[in-house]
Protein backbone atom coordinates (compact mmCIF):
# COMPACT_ATOMS: atom_id res chain seq x y z
CA UNK A 1 0.00 0.00 0.00
CA UNK A 2 1.31 3.44 -0.92
CA UNK A 3 0.33 6.67 0.74
CA UNK A 4 2.01 8.70 -1.93
CA UNK A 5 -1.22 10.06 -3.30
CA UNK A 6 -3.12 10.04 -0.02
CA UNK A 7 -5.49 12.93 0.49
CA UNK A 8 -4.80 15.09 3.53
CA UNK A 9 -6.92 17.99 4.85
CA UNK A 10 -4.20 20.44 3.80
CA UNK A 11 -3.78 19.05 0.34
CA UNK A 12 -7.06 17.91 -1.11
CA UNK A 13 -5.57 17.07 -4.49
CA UNK A 14 -4.38 13.53 -4.88
CA UNK A 15 -1.37 14.50 -6.91
CA UNK A 16 0.20 17.62 -8.30
CA UNK A 17 1.41 18.09 -11.79
CA UNK A 18 5.15 18.59 -11.70
CA UNK A 19 6.56 21.48 -13.70
CA UNK A 20 9.41 19.32 -14.81
CA UNK A 21 9.61 15.73 -15.78
CA UNK A 22 12.65 13.83 -16.84
CA UNK A 23 12.10 11.01 -19.28
CA UNK A 24 14.48 8.88 -21.29
CA UNK A 25 13.89 8.89 -25.03
CA UNK A 26 15.11 6.67 -27.75
CA UNK A 27 15.61 8.41 -31.01
CA UNK A 28 16.25 6.88 -34.35
CA UNK A 29 18.65 8.85 -36.47
CA UNK A 30 20.29 8.31 -39.80
CA UNK A 31 24.01 7.81 -39.60
CA UNK A 32 25.82 9.01 -42.69
CA UNK A 33 29.20 7.44 -43.01
CA UNK A 34 31.53 9.56 -45.08
CA UNK A 35 35.20 9.47 -45.72
CA UNK A 36 36.51 12.95 -44.94
CA UNK A 37 39.29 12.43 -47.44
CA UNK A 38 36.85 11.79 -50.27
CA UNK A 39 34.71 14.86 -49.94
CA UNK A 40 33.91 16.27 -53.29
CA UNK A 41 31.68 16.13 -56.32
CA UNK A 42 31.36 12.37 -56.40
CA UNK A 43 29.93 12.27 -52.89
CA UNK A 44 27.26 14.87 -53.65
CA UNK A 45 26.33 13.15 -56.89
CA UNK A 46 25.78 9.86 -55.04
CA UNK A 47 23.94 11.60 -52.23
CA UNK A 48 21.60 13.41 -54.63
CA UNK A 49 20.97 10.15 -56.41
CA UNK A 50 20.05 8.49 -53.09
CA UNK A 51 17.84 11.39 -52.06
CA UNK A 52 15.95 11.43 -55.33
CA UNK A 53 15.08 7.74 -54.90
CA UNK A 54 13.39 8.17 -51.55
CA UNK A 55 12.82 11.85 -50.91
CA UNK A 56 10.27 11.38 -48.10
CA UNK A 57 12.59 9.18 -46.16
CA UNK A 58 15.41 11.70 -45.97
CA UNK A 59 13.50 14.95 -45.84
CA UNK A 60 13.92 16.54 -42.42
CA UNK A 61 15.61 13.46 -41.05
CA UNK A 62 17.93 13.87 -38.07
CA UNK A 63 21.41 12.88 -39.19
CA UNK A 64 24.62 11.99 -37.43
CA UNK A 65 27.81 12.11 -39.45
CA UNK A 66 30.04 9.12 -39.01
CA UNK A 67 33.59 10.07 -39.84
CA UNK A 68 34.92 6.59 -39.38
CA UNK A 69 37.68 7.69 -36.98
CA UNK A 70 39.77 9.29 -39.67
CA UNK A 71 43.05 10.06 -38.02
CA UNK A 72 43.55 13.32 -39.83
CA UNK A 73 40.39 15.27 -40.34
CA UNK A 74 42.53 18.02 -41.82
CA UNK A 75 41.20 21.51 -41.65
CA UNK A 76 37.58 22.16 -40.89
CA UNK A 77 36.69 23.80 -44.21
CA UNK A 78 35.64 20.66 -46.15
CA UNK A 79 33.66 19.42 -43.16
CA UNK A 80 31.93 22.76 -42.77
CA UNK A 81 31.20 22.62 -46.48
CA UNK A 82 29.72 19.14 -46.13
CA UNK A 83 27.45 20.12 -43.23
CA UNK A 84 26.27 23.15 -45.18
CA UNK A 85 25.54 21.02 -48.21
CA UNK A 86 23.63 18.43 -46.19
CA UNK A 87 21.56 21.06 -44.47
CA UNK A 88 20.72 22.56 -47.84
CA UNK A 89 19.38 19.14 -48.81
CA UNK A 90 16.99 19.20 -45.84
CA UNK A 91 19.06 16.78 -43.79
CA UNK A 92 19.20 17.93 -40.15
CA UNK A 93 22.78 17.21 -39.22
CA UNK A 94 23.16 17.56 -35.48
CA UNK A 95 26.01 15.33 -34.40
CA UNK A 96 29.14 13.49 -35.33
CA UNK A 97 30.32 10.04 -34.49
CA UNK A 98 33.81 8.60 -34.48
CA UNK A 99 35.38 12.02 -34.85
CA UNK A 100 38.43 11.49 -32.67
CA UNK A 101 40.36 14.28 -34.34
CA UNK A 102 37.78 17.00 -33.65
CA UNK A 103 37.88 18.94 -30.42
CA UNK A 104 34.82 20.30 -28.64
CA UNK A 105 35.53 23.81 -29.91
CA UNK A 106 35.63 22.70 -33.49
CA UNK A 107 32.32 20.87 -33.06
CA UNK A 108 30.81 23.91 -31.36
CA UNK A 109 31.78 26.06 -34.31
CA UNK A 110 30.05 23.62 -36.67
CA UNK A 111 26.95 23.51 -34.45
CA UNK A 112 27.37 19.78 -33.85
CA UNK A 113 27.57 17.57 -30.80
CA UNK A 114 29.63 14.44 -30.33
CA UNK A 115 27.47 11.33 -30.19
CA UNK A 116 29.31 8.57 -28.45
CA UNK A 117 26.84 5.77 -28.10
CA UNK A 118 24.64 4.08 -30.60
CA UNK A 119 24.76 0.89 -32.51
CA UNK A 120 24.22 0.49 -36.22
CA UNK A 121 21.11 -1.31 -37.32
CA UNK A 122 22.21 -4.44 -39.14
CA UNK A 123 23.01 -3.98 -42.76
CA UNK A 124 20.55 -5.68 -45.07
CA UNK A 125 21.95 -9.06 -46.03
CA UNK A 126 20.88 -12.40 -47.41
CA UNK A 127 18.74 -14.49 -45.10
CA UNK A 128 20.79 -17.57 -45.83
CA UNK A 129 23.64 -17.40 -43.32
CA UNK A 130 21.45 -16.89 -40.22
CA UNK A 131 19.28 -19.92 -41.02
CA UNK A 132 22.34 -22.04 -41.68
CA UNK A 133 23.78 -20.95 -38.36
CA UNK A 134 20.90 -22.60 -36.47
CA UNK A 135 21.81 -26.03 -35.25
CA UNK A 136 19.83 -28.52 -37.31
CA UNK A 137 17.73 -30.95 -35.26
CA UNK A 138 18.60 -34.59 -35.69
CA UNK A 139 15.89 -36.08 -37.90
CA UNK A 140 13.88 -38.85 -36.27
CA UNK A 141 11.22 -40.37 -38.48
CA UNK A 142 8.38 -42.43 -37.10
CA UNK A 143 6.54 -45.36 -38.65
CA UNK A 144 3.26 -46.67 -37.22
CA UNK A 145 2.29 -50.11 -38.47
CA UNK A 146 -1.32 -50.16 -37.32
CA UNK A 147 -4.60 -48.36 -37.59
CA UNK A 148 -4.63 -45.09 -35.63
CA UNK A 149 -7.84 -45.12 -33.59
CA UNK A 150 -10.14 -42.30 -32.62
CA UNK A 151 -8.72 -40.41 -29.65
CA UNK A 152 -5.13 -41.42 -30.33
CA UNK A 153 -2.51 -38.78 -31.05
CA UNK A 154 0.75 -39.65 -32.77
CA UNK A 155 3.54 -37.07 -32.77
CA UNK A 156 6.77 -37.18 -34.76
CA UNK A 157 8.59 -34.36 -33.01
CA UNK A 158 11.64 -34.24 -35.30
CA UNK A 159 10.81 -35.84 -38.59
CA UNK A 160 8.37 -37.55 -40.88
CA UNK A 161 5.42 -39.63 -39.76
CA UNK A 162 4.30 -42.64 -41.76
CA UNK A 163 1.18 -44.61 -40.93
CA UNK A 164 0.66 -48.01 -42.54
CA UNK A 165 -3.06 -48.24 -41.93
CA UNK A 166 -6.01 -45.92 -41.69
CA UNK A 167 -6.40 -42.91 -39.42
CA UNK A 168 -9.82 -42.80 -37.81
CA UNK A 169 -11.97 -39.76 -37.38
CA UNK A 170 -11.05 -38.21 -34.04
CA UNK A 171 -7.41 -39.28 -34.29
CA UNK A 172 -4.56 -36.80 -34.68
CA UNK A 173 -1.24 -36.94 -36.50
CA UNK A 174 1.41 -34.29 -35.88
CA UNK A 175 4.82 -34.22 -37.55
CA UNK A 176 7.66 -31.75 -37.90
CA UNK A 177 8.15 -33.06 -41.42
CA UNK A 178 5.94 -34.87 -43.92
CA UNK A 179 2.99 -37.14 -43.16
CA UNK A 180 2.28 -40.26 -45.19
CA UNK A 181 -0.85 -42.33 -44.66
CA UNK A 182 -1.08 -45.68 -46.42
CA UNK A 183 -4.78 -46.00 -45.81
CA UNK A 184 -7.72 -43.65 -45.44
CA UNK A 185 -7.09 -40.39 -43.62
CA UNK A 186 -10.29 -39.58 -41.71
CA UNK A 187 -8.79 -37.77 -38.73
CA UNK A 188 -6.52 -34.74 -38.51
CA UNK A 189 -3.07 -34.41 -40.00
CA UNK A 190 -0.71 -31.55 -39.19
CA UNK A 191 2.59 -31.54 -41.07
CA UNK A 192 5.38 -28.99 -40.67
CA UNK A 193 4.43 -28.50 -37.04
CA UNK A 194 7.52 -26.36 -36.39
CA UNK A 195 6.69 -24.09 -39.29
CA UNK A 196 8.27 -25.97 -42.15
CA UNK A 197 6.38 -24.73 -45.19
CA UNK A 198 8.01 -27.37 -47.37
CA UNK A 199 6.26 -30.19 -45.51
CA UNK A 200 3.79 -32.33 -47.46
CA UNK A 201 0.91 -34.66 -46.63
CA UNK A 202 0.23 -37.77 -48.68
CA UNK A 203 -2.66 -40.14 -48.19
CA UNK A 204 -4.20 -43.00 -50.12
CA UNK A 205 -7.70 -41.74 -49.56
CA UNK A 206 -8.50 -38.27 -48.32
CA UNK A 207 -11.47 -37.91 -46.01
CA UNK A 208 -9.78 -35.82 -43.32
CA UNK A 209 -11.44 -33.70 -40.68
CA UNK A 210 -8.57 -31.25 -40.95
CA UNK A 211 -5.27 -30.98 -42.77
CA UNK A 212 -2.61 -28.40 -41.92
CA UNK A 213 0.86 -27.52 -43.13
CA UNK A 214 2.96 -25.07 -41.12
CA UNK A 215 -0.15 -23.89 -39.31
CA UNK A 216 -2.20 -23.21 -42.44
CA UNK A 217 -5.19 -25.47 -42.22
CA UNK A 218 -8.32 -26.53 -44.04
CA UNK A 219 -11.26 -28.35 -42.51
CA UNK A 220 -13.21 -31.10 -44.20
CA UNK A 221 -15.78 -28.61 -45.47
CA UNK A 222 -13.13 -26.82 -47.46
CA UNK A 223 -11.55 -29.92 -48.92
CA UNK A 224 -12.05 -29.91 -52.63
CA UNK A 225 -14.64 -32.39 -53.88
CA UNK A 226 -12.24 -33.53 -56.55
CA UNK A 227 -9.80 -34.77 -53.94
CA UNK A 228 -12.30 -36.43 -51.63
CA UNK A 229 -11.71 -40.16 -51.19
CA UNK A 230 -8.85 -39.95 -53.65
CA UNK A 231 -5.15 -40.56 -53.35
CA UNK A 232 -3.99 -37.04 -52.64
CA UNK A 233 -0.86 -34.97 -52.21
CA UNK A 234 -1.27 -31.82 -50.10
CA UNK A 235 1.31 -29.06 -50.09
CA UNK A 236 1.71 -25.32 -49.63
CA UNK A 237 1.98 -22.97 -52.57
CA UNK A 238 1.83 -19.21 -52.20
CA UNK A 239 0.59 -19.58 -48.63
CA UNK A 240 -2.31 -21.73 -49.78
CA UNK A 241 -2.97 -25.42 -49.32
CA UNK A 242 -3.04 -27.23 -52.64
CA UNK A 243 -4.59 -30.64 -53.05
CA UNK A 244 -3.47 -32.66 -55.96
CA UNK A 245 -4.97 -36.02 -56.86
CA UNK A 246 -2.02 -38.23 -57.70
CA UNK A 247 -3.65 -41.55 -58.51
CA UNK B 1 -22.91 -80.25 -13.17
CA UNK B 2 -21.13 -79.25 -16.32
CA UNK B 3 -22.19 -80.70 -19.63
CA UNK B 4 -18.89 -79.73 -21.16
CA UNK B 5 -19.72 -80.57 -24.75
CA UNK B 6 -16.54 -79.10 -26.20
CA UNK B 7 -13.81 -81.27 -24.87
CA UNK B 8 -11.25 -78.87 -23.46
CA UNK B 9 -12.80 -75.45 -23.25
CA UNK B 10 -10.65 -72.48 -22.27
CA UNK B 11 -10.79 -72.26 -18.52
CA UNK B 12 -11.64 -68.81 -17.31
CA UNK B 13 -11.49 -66.80 -20.51
CA UNK B 14 -12.50 -63.21 -19.80
CA UNK B 15 -14.65 -61.56 -22.50
CA UNK B 16 -15.61 -57.90 -22.20
CA UNK B 17 -18.73 -56.65 -23.95
CA UNK B 18 -18.10 -52.98 -24.58
CA UNK B 19 -18.95 -50.15 -27.00
CA UNK B 20 -18.20 -46.67 -25.73
CA UNK B 21 -21.60 -45.38 -26.78
CA UNK B 22 -24.68 -46.11 -24.69
CA UNK B 23 -27.86 -47.75 -25.87
CA UNK B 24 -26.29 -49.84 -28.62
CA UNK B 25 -27.13 -53.16 -26.97
CA UNK B 26 -24.23 -54.06 -24.68
CA UNK B 27 -26.30 -55.52 -21.87
CA UNK B 28 -28.68 -57.30 -24.25
CA UNK B 29 -25.67 -58.77 -26.03
CA UNK B 30 -23.93 -59.71 -22.77
CA UNK B 31 -27.07 -61.54 -21.66
CA UNK B 32 -27.54 -63.28 -24.99
CA UNK B 33 -23.88 -64.24 -25.40
CA UNK B 34 -23.51 -65.57 -21.86
CA UNK B 35 -26.77 -67.53 -22.18
CA UNK B 36 -25.62 -68.80 -25.57
CA UNK B 37 -22.30 -69.97 -24.12
CA UNK B 38 -24.05 -71.64 -21.20
CA UNK B 39 -26.49 -73.29 -23.58
CA UNK B 40 -23.54 -74.85 -25.38
CA UNK B 41 -22.46 -76.35 -22.09
CA UNK B 42 -19.76 -73.92 -21.03
CA UNK B 43 -19.75 -72.89 -17.40
CA UNK B 44 -20.39 -69.18 -17.78
CA UNK B 45 -20.70 -66.21 -15.44
CA UNK B 46 -21.79 -62.75 -16.50
CA UNK B 47 -20.69 -59.76 -14.42
CA UNK B 48 -22.45 -56.38 -14.42
CA UNK B 49 -19.82 -53.59 -14.29
CA UNK B 50 -22.39 -50.81 -14.61
CA UNK B 51 -22.23 -49.87 -10.94
CA UNK B 52 -25.10 -47.57 -9.99
CA UNK B 53 -27.16 -48.32 -13.10
CA UNK B 54 -27.91 -51.97 -12.51
CA UNK B 55 -29.65 -53.48 -15.54
CA UNK B 56 -28.22 -56.89 -16.30
CA UNK B 57 -30.17 -58.62 -13.53
CA UNK B 58 -33.42 -57.36 -15.04
CA UNK B 59 -32.53 -58.54 -18.55
CA UNK B 60 -31.59 -61.89 -17.02
CA UNK B 61 -34.79 -61.96 -14.98
CA UNK B 62 -33.18 -62.35 -11.58
CA UNK B 63 -33.62 -58.89 -10.08
CA UNK B 64 -35.69 -60.22 -7.18
CA UNK B 65 -33.02 -62.66 -6.16
CA UNK B 66 -30.24 -60.11 -5.63
CA UNK B 67 -29.03 -60.12 -2.02
CA UNK B 68 -25.34 -59.38 -2.22
CA UNK B 69 -23.56 -57.80 -5.17
CA UNK B 70 -20.21 -57.35 -6.90
CA UNK B 71 -19.30 -54.33 -4.75
CA UNK B 72 -20.11 -56.19 -1.51
CA UNK B 73 -17.64 -58.85 -2.59
CA UNK B 74 -14.95 -56.31 -3.56
CA UNK B 75 -15.29 -54.65 -0.18
CA UNK B 76 -15.26 -57.95 1.68
CA UNK B 77 -18.81 -57.69 2.98
CA UNK B 78 -19.87 -60.92 1.31
CA UNK B 79 -18.32 -64.04 -0.15
CA UNK B 80 -18.33 -64.52 -3.91
CA UNK B 81 -20.54 -67.62 -3.55
CA UNK B 82 -23.16 -65.57 -1.73
CA UNK B 83 -23.31 -62.95 -4.46
CA UNK B 84 -23.42 -65.29 -7.46
CA UNK B 85 -26.96 -66.00 -8.66
CA UNK B 86 -27.58 -69.26 -10.45
CA UNK B 87 -29.81 -69.00 -13.48
CA UNK B 88 -33.01 -71.01 -13.17
CA UNK B 89 -33.12 -71.98 -16.85
CA UNK B 90 -29.51 -73.03 -17.38
CA UNK B 91 -27.51 -74.62 -14.60
CA UNK B 92 -24.24 -73.64 -16.28
CA UNK B 93 -25.06 -69.94 -16.11
CA UNK B 94 -24.44 -67.59 -13.18
CA UNK B 95 -24.96 -63.89 -12.76
CA UNK B 96 -22.90 -61.53 -10.63
CA UNK B 97 -25.10 -58.45 -10.24
CA UNK B 98 -23.82 -55.04 -9.33
CA UNK B 99 -24.84 -52.44 -6.79
CA UNK B 100 -27.53 -49.89 -7.57
CA UNK B 101 -26.62 -47.64 -4.63
CA UNK B 102 -22.89 -47.25 -5.17
CA UNK B 103 -20.93 -45.70 -8.02
CA UNK B 104 -18.02 -46.67 -10.24
CA UNK B 105 -15.42 -45.40 -7.74
CA UNK B 106 -16.20 -48.46 -5.64
CA UNK B 107 -14.42 -50.57 -8.29
CA UNK B 108 -10.77 -51.18 -7.54
CA UNK B 109 -8.30 -52.86 -9.82
CA UNK B 110 -7.14 -55.18 -7.05
CA UNK B 111 -10.70 -56.10 -6.08
CA UNK B 112 -11.70 -56.84 -9.68
CA UNK B 113 -8.57 -58.89 -10.25
CA UNK B 114 -9.14 -60.93 -7.12
CA UNK B 115 -12.73 -61.73 -8.07
CA UNK B 116 -11.78 -62.64 -11.64
CA UNK B 117 -9.00 -64.91 -10.40
CA UNK B 118 -11.46 -66.67 -8.13
CA UNK B 119 -14.06 -67.00 -10.90
CA UNK B 120 -11.49 -68.42 -13.32
CA UNK B 121 -11.19 -71.55 -11.20
CA UNK B 122 -14.89 -72.30 -11.58
CA UNK B 123 -15.98 -70.97 -14.92
CA UNK B 124 -15.00 -71.45 -18.57
CA UNK B 125 -16.14 -68.04 -19.69
CA UNK B 126 -16.38 -64.84 -17.69
CA UNK B 127 -18.44 -62.25 -19.56
CA UNK B 128 -17.99 -58.66 -18.37
CA UNK B 129 -20.83 -56.31 -19.24
CA UNK B 130 -19.19 -52.89 -19.52
CA UNK B 131 -20.97 -49.62 -18.80
CA UNK B 132 -21.13 -46.99 -21.53
CA UNK B 133 -18.39 -44.39 -21.71
CA UNK B 134 -14.65 -44.76 -21.29
CA UNK B 135 -14.41 -43.86 -17.61
CA UNK B 136 -13.54 -45.99 -14.63
CA UNK B 137 -16.33 -48.55 -14.95
CA UNK B 138 -15.53 -49.26 -18.58
CA UNK B 139 -11.79 -49.28 -17.90
CA UNK B 140 -12.19 -51.79 -15.09
CA UNK B 141 -14.42 -54.00 -17.24
CA UNK B 142 -11.87 -54.16 -20.07
CA UNK B 143 -8.61 -54.12 -18.11
CA UNK B 144 -8.29 -57.86 -17.46
CA UNK B 145 -10.01 -59.04 -20.64
CA UNK B 146 -8.63 -61.70 -22.97
CA UNK B 147 -11.18 -61.01 -25.65
CA UNK B 148 -13.43 -58.09 -26.49
CA UNK B 149 -16.76 -57.91 -28.23
CA UNK B 150 -17.28 -54.34 -29.43
CA UNK B 151 -20.99 -53.75 -29.89
CA UNK B 152 -21.64 -51.27 -32.68
CA UNK B 153 -24.70 -49.89 -34.44
CA UNK B 154 -24.32 -49.06 -38.12
CA UNK B 155 -24.25 -45.31 -37.60
CA UNK B 156 -21.37 -42.83 -37.44
CA UNK B 157 -21.31 -41.85 -33.77
CA UNK B 158 -21.46 -45.45 -32.60
CA UNK B 159 -18.69 -46.43 -35.01
CA UNK B 160 -16.47 -43.59 -33.91
CA UNK B 161 -16.96 -44.46 -30.23
CA UNK B 162 -16.23 -48.10 -30.97
CA UNK B 163 -13.04 -47.04 -32.68
CA UNK B 164 -12.05 -45.09 -29.59
CA UNK B 165 -12.72 -48.15 -27.43
CA UNK B 166 -10.63 -50.32 -29.75
CA UNK B 167 -7.80 -47.84 -29.22
CA UNK B 168 -8.18 -48.17 -25.45
CA UNK B 169 -8.28 -51.96 -25.69
CA UNK B 170 -4.93 -51.90 -27.44
CA UNK B 171 -3.34 -49.47 -24.99
CA UNK B 172 -5.04 -49.34 -21.57
CA UNK B 173 -5.39 -52.99 -20.67
CA UNK B 174 -3.24 -55.51 -18.85
CA UNK B 175 -2.47 -57.40 -22.03
CA UNK B 176 -1.41 -54.14 -23.68
CA UNK B 177 0.77 -53.20 -20.71
CA UNK B 178 2.39 -56.61 -20.36
CA UNK B 179 5.49 -56.96 -22.49
CA UNK B 180 5.20 -59.84 -24.95
CA UNK B 181 1.58 -60.65 -24.16
CA UNK B 182 -0.77 -61.45 -26.99
CA UNK B 183 -3.02 -58.44 -27.58
CA UNK B 184 -6.71 -58.62 -26.76
CA UNK B 185 -8.65 -60.33 -29.50
CA UNK B 186 -11.25 -57.76 -30.45
CA UNK B 187 -14.24 -58.43 -32.68
CA UNK B 188 -17.14 -56.27 -33.67
CA UNK B 189 -20.76 -57.28 -33.14
CA UNK B 190 -23.03 -55.25 -35.35
CA UNK B 191 -26.41 -54.79 -33.68
CA UNK B 192 -29.68 -53.17 -34.74
CA UNK B 193 -28.89 -54.02 -38.34
CA UNK B 194 -31.76 -52.95 -40.58
CA UNK B 195 -31.31 -53.72 -44.27
CA UNK B 196 -34.15 -51.46 -45.41
CA UNK B 197 -32.61 -48.47 -43.60
CA UNK B 198 -29.21 -49.31 -45.03
CA UNK B 199 -30.70 -49.54 -48.52
CA UNK B 200 -32.32 -46.14 -48.08
CA UNK B 201 -28.99 -44.67 -46.99
CA UNK B 202 -30.03 -43.94 -43.40
CA UNK B 203 -27.50 -46.38 -41.98
CA UNK B 204 -23.96 -47.34 -42.79
CA UNK B 205 -23.29 -50.54 -44.65
CA UNK B 206 -21.52 -53.45 -42.98
CA UNK B 207 -18.55 -52.95 -45.28
CA UNK B 208 -18.21 -49.30 -44.30
CA UNK B 209 -18.25 -50.14 -40.60
CA UNK B 210 -15.67 -52.89 -40.98
CA UNK B 211 -13.46 -50.72 -43.14
CA UNK B 212 -13.31 -48.09 -40.44
CA UNK B 213 -12.93 -50.40 -37.46
CA UNK B 214 -10.54 -52.83 -39.16
CA UNK B 215 -11.29 -55.75 -36.83
CA UNK B 216 -13.03 -59.07 -37.59
CA UNK B 217 -16.80 -59.28 -37.58
CA UNK B 218 -18.31 -61.52 -34.91
CA UNK B 219 -21.89 -61.29 -36.06
CA UNK B 220 -24.73 -59.20 -37.38
CA UNK B 221 -27.81 -58.95 -35.15
CA UNK B 222 -30.92 -57.71 -36.92
CA UNK B 223 -33.14 -55.03 -35.45
CA UNK B 224 -35.90 -57.13 -33.96
CA UNK B 225 -39.00 -56.87 -31.84
CA UNK B 226 -38.05 -60.21 -30.32
CA UNK B 227 -35.18 -58.50 -28.47
CA UNK B 228 -37.41 -55.87 -26.87
CA UNK B 229 -39.94 -58.51 -25.90
CA UNK B 230 -37.28 -60.78 -24.40
CA UNK B 231 -35.84 -57.90 -22.38
CA UNK B 232 -39.24 -57.00 -21.03
CA UNK B 233 -39.92 -60.50 -19.76
CA UNK B 234 -36.40 -60.85 -18.37
CA UNK B 235 -35.17 -63.59 -20.64
CA UNK B 236 -32.01 -63.55 -22.74
CA UNK B 237 -33.16 -63.53 -26.36
CA UNK B 238 -31.51 -66.86 -27.16
CA UNK B 239 -33.69 -68.56 -24.55
CA UNK B 240 -36.90 -66.84 -25.62
CA UNK B 241 -38.12 -68.94 -28.50
CA UNK B 242 -36.86 -68.94 -32.08
CA UNK B 243 -36.27 -65.62 -33.76
CA UNK B 244 -33.90 -64.17 -36.32
CA UNK B 245 -32.11 -62.27 -33.55
CA UNK B 246 -31.73 -65.40 -31.42
CA UNK B 247 -30.28 -67.26 -34.39
CA UNK B 248 -27.84 -64.43 -35.08
CA UNK B 249 -26.66 -64.44 -31.45
CA UNK B 250 -26.25 -68.22 -31.51
CA UNK B 251 -24.11 -67.89 -34.63
CA UNK B 252 -22.03 -65.18 -32.96
CA UNK B 253 -21.52 -67.36 -29.87
CA UNK B 254 -20.45 -70.27 -32.05
CA UNK B 255 -17.87 -68.04 -33.76
CA UNK B 256 -16.70 -66.84 -30.37
CA UNK B 257 -15.92 -70.42 -29.40
CA UNK B 258 -13.98 -70.96 -32.58
CA UNK B 259 -16.51 -72.47 -35.00
CA UNK B 260 -16.46 -71.37 -38.62
CA UNK B 261 -19.97 -70.26 -39.46
CA UNK B 262 -20.92 -68.42 -42.57
CA UNK B 263 -21.95 -64.83 -41.99
CA UNK B 264 -25.56 -64.21 -42.87
CA UNK B 265 -27.94 -61.36 -42.45
CA UNK B 266 -31.32 -62.49 -41.26
CA UNK B 267 -34.19 -60.16 -42.00
CA UNK B 268 -37.05 -60.40 -39.56
CA UNK B 269 -39.71 -59.99 -42.20
CA UNK B 270 -38.01 -62.27 -44.65
CA UNK B 271 -37.09 -65.37 -42.68
CA UNK B 272 -35.37 -67.94 -44.78
CA UNK B 273 -34.01 -65.41 -47.21
CA UNK B 274 -30.37 -65.25 -46.19
CA UNK B 275 -28.19 -62.86 -47.95
CA UNK B 276 -24.70 -64.02 -48.31
CA UNK B 277 -22.13 -61.60 -47.21
CA UNK B 278 -18.81 -61.73 -49.01
CA UNK B 279 -16.05 -63.54 -47.16
CA UNK B 280 -15.20 -61.04 -44.52
CA UNK B 281 -16.22 -63.31 -41.68
CA UNK B 282 -13.80 -63.91 -38.87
Amino acid sequence: MSDRYARTPDDPMPARVAALQVRGRFLTVLALRVDPQALGGRLYAQLDDQLSKTPQFFSGAPVVLDLGNASQPGDLAPLRDLVENLRQRELRVFGVQNAAGLGPDALQSLGLIAVSTGRDAPMPRAAGPSRAAEKPRPVQNKVIRSTVRSGQMIVAENGDLTVIGSVASGAELVAAGNIHVYGTLRGRAMAGAHGDEDAHIFCQSLNAELVAIAGLYQTSEAIEEAARNRCTHIYLEDEKLRMEVIA
Amino acid sequence: MTKDAKGNPPLGRVIVITSGKGGVGKTTSAAAISAGLAKQGFRTVVIDFDVGLRNLDMIMGCERRVVFDFINVIQGDAKLKQALIKDKRLDTLSILPTSQTRDKDALTKEGVEQILTELKTEFDYIVCDSPAGIERGAQMAMYFADEAVVVTNPEVSSVRDSDRVLGLLSSQTRRAETEGAEPIKAQVLLTRHDQTRIDSGEMMTVEDVLEILAVPLLGIIPESKAILKASNVGTPVVLDGPSAAAQAYEDAVARLTGSQIEMRIAGERRPGLFQRLFGRAS
